[in-house]
């Protein structure tokens, strides 16, 4: 019976492989996140795929956070063992401008649309991605409709008269 | 095309007219376009509690080709808004279509949104708007009668004067 990591080790197994690689390590929500820079982040995914303790076989999804133009955009990953059930995410920074991260679509053949999803959302390049086309959108769709800075058309003509995102009620009693 | 066509007299003989309305409307076989959660309460409607067979609404089509009723049920995306006109041309005339719960209405809760089509009115005429998020089967059966009275009003030669049942 093969028992699941608690976050510390997959902590300190990655810390022993990578070291100062690994650009920051935190808990969230019982799940070990790892933030990483995009040139080590494949090494890292195949590390996590390939270690037998480690064994997370299977890609859960491939989405993306967008921070603004200060902080940039993040790639999220989040793989989950089969055999061990434990998780672990794994976040990649990007720039603003021309953000691009390299696919891990030939590592986890799941990635492979959820990478095409969050290139057609947020404009984010997937370097070495087999087919890097739109999934759900329609063809003629332009923009990238996740960021935060893409113009919705009904917004724009009748702007929403409820609370918005981040307002609180003023008095709630 | 039916039996009947622009040049046809029959339907200003008013028995003729009553009673070729009065088959249509109560025999009104549904195609089901279900895209979402208000699919549910469509085919919820079809069944033993409530049946709409009971008024004559028979379910479902094999195909578009033999229905008389196209019921929207669901958020049409503007990806699928194409084969949704394609489905509606498919039918052959006279035919009818119900826009079922908000979001086929106007938007629904996706009114911002950047990949909902703000109302299928947009896209096929519709002759019955059924409110509600979803709607209850009852509001449907409340609109499935709506239809049958205006069925049961119509002049079929008027409607082919003015280019079919269109709105756009």
């Amino acid at each position: 019976m093969v028992t699941a990591l608690s976050p510390d080790d997959v902590e300190s197994r990655l810390r022993a492989r990578f070291g100062q690689d690994v650009l920051a390590f935190e808990e969230q929500h019982g799940h070990p996140v790892a933030t990483v820079s995009p040139e080590r982040y494949r090494d890292v995914c195949r590390f996590l795929r390939d270690e037998p303790e480690l064994d997370f076989g299977f890609c859960d999804f491939t989405g993306g956070v967008d921070f603004g133009p200060e902080r940039g955009f993040e790639v999220v990953t989040h793989l989950y063992s089969i055999s061990h059930a434990h998780n672990v995410r794994i976040k990649v920074r990007l720039p603003f401008d021309e953000p691009s991260c390299p696919t891990i679509s030939d590592l986890f053949p799941t990635a492979d649309w959820h990478e095409r999803e969050t290139m057609e959302m947020f404009g984010i390049r997937f370097e070495g991605h087999p087919q890097p086309v739109k999934l759900l959108l329609s063809e003629p769709f332009e923009g990238q409709p996740l960021r935060k800075d893409f113009p919705l058309m009904s917004r724009e003509a009748k702007p929403w008269p409820g609370l918005v995102e981040g307002e609180e009620l003023e008095d709630e009693e | 095309m039916g039996l009947i066509t622009e040049k046809t007299p029959l339907p200003k003989i008013q028995p003729v007219k009553f009673l070729l309305n009065w088959g249509r409307r109560y025999s009104l076989w549904v195609m089901n376009f279900g895209l979402a959660c208000c699919a549910i309460e469509l085919i919820a409607t079809s069944t033993s509690k409530h049946d709409f067979i009971r008024l004559g609404v028979i379910p479902f089509a094999h195909g578009p080709r033999q229905a008389d009723l196209l019921v929207v049920a669901g958020t049409l995306t503007d990806k699928m808004a194409p084969a949704l006109k394609r489905v509606y041309d498919q039918i052959p005339d006279p035919k009818y279509v119900i826009s079922f719960g908000s979001c086929s209405n106007c938007g629904g809760p996706y009114w911002d949104s950047y990949s909902v089509t703000k109302g299928v009115d947009q896209i096929v005429p519709v002759d019955v708007y059924v409110p509600g998020c979803p709607p209850r089967p009852e509001a449907l059966l409340h609109g499935i009668v709506k239809l049958q009275e205006k069925i049961k009003d119509e002049d079929i030669q008027e409607k082919w004067a003015s280019g079919h049942s269109a709105v756009s």
